[in-house]
């Protein structure tokens, strides 16, 4: 019986091959996108499951009120770890890690590296297995390194590293005691490199301060301790540790699940509530609808040339089969043919995965040696081909032999029938998807548009290295005097970023309450203004070399001004961190952060802060290249051991759009595959509509009926449901970006005209789609078609 | 075998009612050779396909090898019928997408006969009608005589009790319409009970009796032998 289904499935799709291509195709492409998504998904999921120990790993967090909210963070105190270790018998291990960059140099080679100072327990409590050496041993003492497979094939080729010397900086040298296999790609874990934690004792960066919150800290719970009961121990260990000191602290420590952490890492009202899950759900609904709109492809194609099938289905029941075998046989059809589709769309992921790999930032993969996928694979055809079978499989058992073997049976014509009803899904879906991806493309030119406050037109930045610091007056001179740069400026950060902030600060007129205002700190040592291209509204630029007292001078943006109600800032005098500062002036606000959100307050502080960054304003006199060239010079003659890396300030700038940037791109591939796919059915209609009016047209035209307005007749019908799916899609579309607007301090508002254009945009697409098969229904000869009757 | 009472079938539009079999009853004997006439609308199709158990009655009482089944569900009469009926139609209706020997075939799948038992019995029939040299061909490679005598291959591959055929030679030539009117009175005398509609007064005679109908009703008997 089944080779019987087989070989009529397989000759109806050889026969009726336009038909064929389309359905899969359609289906192929539905289906390989949602094997993307869900391979995006899975990844995202999975981050940090693959511990062993991982139902036992919880981040410690802090939960404290600022600015009059609660706040939730995960960086922690560095004698947090110890700490909960000595006093809590509940944890079994806890492991700091603190993020760090060195240069590690090999012989010749010096590379800028990112990695971690960490505990000894780091490779016990994490599932990172080490290549060589050994997990318990690899970090017990201050000399050790452990590298990454990738690093020591950057440093040392095919050779085995184990036991050979790295050295860091400049300074000390330091044995390679493991290699660990490559770190997988669902971990947030950065690194390539591990160092013991006691070397920060002895470069100075450890500290014991309960204030300071700069490290992660992991704890390993014993079997059988809850969440629950751990978390109401450790809540109060910072405010119970710091009561009796002049910082009494008001922060309180709480666990998250390691697993939990890279979807739930948004914190609102003191709780991670979410963050990329949001993400992942959206997508998963993103997913589900572009199956579903292939799907429907599949079902409104099968139900459309139904009647070719009709008589089979009667010859059928006529000798003696029930309904339930016909169902049978055509959701096995449909099976078989998402079958074909998958084999179509694996292709069609393998080809495309580098391009969405880079466009998602990922390294997604199909992992055929798991059988899961495999078993996954065949679920995912099953449920496929019965989704898009089990309609047409229902509407094609369900007809009346008497009928269809007479020659009686016409399908209806009905105002609303299932398919029209399916077509109006799939193009709302895609219309509402056109909406988005024009409201997410406006708002980020909108964002883009804004003023930044300061010029990133030749502005340059780099890193203070090696001996940067120690010849930084040489090497600032020198870059003026060779013509590379115009002015010259240390500074905290990236003025495109903020590095750092704190609170507790007191000034003129300041409350108590004043002391849970969080400033964002930035630092400079002369001419920021002028470097930077701020505006001054008052006061004057920091400039230590003229002023010496200017060494704990302090310059406030607007906002800052603003949030201390300071009425003659120049000249006050502002308690923080410990020191007097005195304010010499006050700059227009710029964007440091993001430009969505309102400019927070700041501070740029005099050099008895601290510098990480040097900034320095091209030449214009020169062209950029020959300005870097010069700029090159100075620095490998005064810290040769290191590479030299500039930064564009307008390309660390225009980073600040890339997760939006990627939304719209998103939202934009994801738009054209709908409105392929929909159209792919279109076509597919178009085609049986005009081949089942062909004795109308015929009829109409031997009666005079124009050229023109038979394509106008024809095209009318999909033109209303185009129309009608625009008209749902429109509330939806503006809902979800409104929705989406509002988490954007700065963000445009939804306009008519976009619908206006989505709607054109779309009524355009479909009309050329179905005007092919009206047009040629039309001007096809009436003699012709009649005479087939 | 057959013995209908009264049956009543009523086909409604929004405007119009059409009477199509009006108290109608008629009794056929196993073994006999019955031709249905009349002038199109009397109702003749649709004492066939009630008596094919395609369609249903809306009063009245069918009795099939003593078994009353004009109220049997859909189930019950595609069992019914796969075991006991055979087609013939006027326009064949053989699937242009399997081949002869698989059009042929089709009954013994859906009764569930074993491979090798329908290859024999599909080789069996098809050598009786005389299309077995064009056993792996498409039904439109064929003539129309062709067709419709794979078309009552189909119909008495299974040893139906009865045939049905619904103006067999309506759409064929004189000397093919013979052939497949000798096929079935060949098929009669080997057991076959036959019920036959047709135009043609002339494979009308081939019949037992003949009986005319006219709105639904009969209107006389001619008993021929």
């Amino acid at each position: 019986m089944f080779s019987n289904y087989f070989k009529i499935a397989f000759r109806n799709l050889w026969k009726n091959k336009a038909f064929s291509f389309i359905n899969i195709a359609g289906l192929a492409v539905g289906m390989a996108s949602a094997i993307l998504i869900l391979l995006w998904i899975q990844n995202e999921m999975s981050h940090d499951h693959f511990h062993e120990k991982a139902d036992r790993i919880y981040t410690l967090n802090n939960r404290d009120k600022f600015n009059g909210d609660l706040w939730a963070w995960s960086s922690t105190p560095k004698i947090l770890g110890p700490t909960v270790k000595q006093e809590f018998p509940e944890v079994e291990d806890a492991v700091r890690t603190n993020y760090s960059t060195f240069l590690l140099s090999v012989g010749d080679k010096h590379l800028n590296v990112q990695g971690y100072f960490t505990d000894t327990g780091f490779l016990n409590m994490f599932s990172f297995p080490l290549i060589n050496g050994n997990t318990s041993t690899a970090l017990n003492s201050i000399n050790k390194i452990v590298i990454t497979q990738e690093l020591s094939k950057k440093l040392f080729g095919d050779e085995n590293a184990m036991g050979k010397i790295i050295r860091l900086d400049s300074t000390d040298n330091f044995t390679v005691s493991g290699v660990l296999k490559d770190l997988p790609n669902n971990t947030k874990f950065d690194f390539e490199y591990l160092l013991p934690w006691s070397y920060m004792n002895k470069i100075g960066w450890n500290d014991s301060a309960w204030g300071n919150n700069s490290v992660q800290t992991y704890v390993l719970l014993k079997n059988n301790v809850s969440q629950k009961t751990f978390d109401a121990k450790v809540k109060n260990i910072t405010i119970d540790h710091t009561k009796n000191t002049g910082d009494a602290s008001t922060t309180q420590v709480f666990t998250q699940k390691l697993a939990d952490q890279w979807l739930y890492s948004k914190s609102e009202n003191g709780q991670y509530v979410g963050g990329r899950v949001e993400t992942v759900k959206l997508f998963a609904i993103i997913a589900a609808f572009i199956l579903l709109i292939a799907c429907i492809n599949f079902m409104n194609l099968s139900t459309a040339r139904s009647e070719k099938r009709a008589k089979e289905v009667g010859i059928r029941k006529v000798v003696g089969a029930q309904k339930r075998l016909l169902i049978l046989q055509f959701i096995g059809e449909s099976i078989m043919l998402a079958f074909i589709a998958f084999v179509l769309a694996i292709l069609i992921v393998e080809l495309s995965l580098p391009g969405f790999n880079n466009l998602v930032d990922k390294k997604l993969y199909i992992d055929w040696s798991n059988t899961s996928y495999w078993l996954f694979a065949i679920a995912f055809i099953v449920f496929t081909g019965v989704l898009a079978g089990s309609y047409p499989a229902f509407y094609l058992s369900s007809y009346k032999p008497v009928k269809v073997l007479k020659g009686t049976f016409k399908a209806s014509n009905a105002l609303v029938t299932p398919r029209k009803v399916l077509v109006v899904i799939q193009f709302t879906f895609a219309i509402a998807l056109i909406i988005c991806t024009i409201i997410v493309e406006r708002q980020i030119q909108y964002a883009q548009s804004r003023d930044s406050g300061f010029v990133r037109d030749k502005l340059v930045y780099t890193f203070i290295q090696g001996d940067v610091d120690k010849h930084y007056d040489l090497i600032r001179n020198e870059l003026i005097s060779n013509g590379a740069a115009v002015s010259v400026t240390k500074s905290m950060s990236p003025i495109t970023q903020r590095y750092s902030d704190g609170w507790g600060w007191s000034w003129p007129g300041a409350t108590e309450d004043d002391k849970k205002t969080d400033f964002v700190r930035m630092a400079s040592d002369v001419d920021f203004v002028k470097t930077m291209g701020v505006q001054i509204v008052q006061g004057r630029d920091i400039d230590v070399y003229k002023y010496p007292t200017d060494s704990m001078a302090m310059m406030l943006n607007e906002s800052a001004v603003k949030v201390m109600r300071l009425k003659n800032p120049v000249g006050s005098i502002i308690n923080a961190d410990g020191g007097e500062w005195h304010v010499v002036g006050v700059v227009k606000d710029f964007i440091y952060e993001s430009p969505y959100e309102k400019v927070q307050q700041l501070a740029i502080m005099g050099p008895k802060s601290w510098f990480t960054t040097i900034h320095f304003k091209l030449n214009p006199a020169n062209s950029t290249q020959k300005d870097l060239q010069l700029a090159e010079k100075v620095f490998k003659k005064y810290n040769p051991q290191y590479p030299v890396t500039f930064n564009f300030a307008d390309e660390s700038y225009a980073q600040k759009f890339r997760e939006e940037k990627r939304t719209g791109t998103l939202a934009a591939l994801f738009a054209g595959l709908t409105i392929f796919i929909s159209c792919l059915g279109l076509f597919g209609l178009a085609t049986y509509m005009a081949e089942n009016r062909i004795k109308e047209i015929g009829v109409r035209k031997v009666l005079g009926a124009s050229v023109m307005s038979i394509t106008g007749l024809l095209s009318k019908d999909f033109l209303m449901l185009v129309i009608f799916s625009l008209i749902i899609a429109t509330p939806i579309a503006w809902w979800a970006m409104y929705a989406w607007l509002k988490t954007y301090t700065y963000h445009i508002d939804v306009e008519w005209w976009v619908f206006v254009l989505a709607g054109l945009l779309s009524i355009t697409i479909a009309l050329l789609t179905v005007s092919y098969q009206s047009i040629r229904a039309a001007i096809a000869n009436p003699a012709k078609s009649l005479r087939t009757e | 075998m057959i013995k209908i009472t009264e049956l009543e079938k009523v086909y409604r539009t929004e405007e119009v009612e059409t009477v199509a079999l009006n108290k109608l009853s008629i009794e056929v004997k196993e073994g006999e050779f019955v031709a249905v006439m009349g002038p199109s609308g009397c109702g003749k199709s649709t004492l066939l396909n009630i008596l094919g158990m395609l369609d249903d009655p809306d009063d009245g009482s069918f009795v099939f090898n003593g078994i009353e089944v004009a109220h049997f569900n859909e189930r019950k009469r595609a069992d019914l019928r796969k075991n006991n009926i055979g087609f013939v139609f006027q326009s064949f209706n053989l699937i242009d997408e399997l081949t002869v020997f698989e059009n042929v075939e089709l009954p013994l799948i859906y009764t569930g006969v074993k491979t090798a038992e329908r290859k024999k019995r599909v080789e069996e029939v098809l050598d009786k009608v005389q299309i077995m040299h064009r056993r792996n061909h498409y039904p439109q490679q064929l003539s129309g005589g062709q067709q419709q005598r794979v078309a009552v291959a189909r119909a008495v591959v299974n040893h139906p009790k009865l045939i049905l055929a619904d103006e067999p030679t309506g759409n064929l030539d004189s000397n093919n319409g013979n052939e497949v009117m000798a096929l079935l009175t060949e098929l009669n005398e080997q057991g076959t009970t036959i019920v036959m509609v047709t135009h043609s007064e002339h494979d009308a005679r081939y019949s037992h009796r003949i009986i005319r109908m006219l709105d639904g009703q009969t209107v006389t008997e001619n008993i021929l032998i």
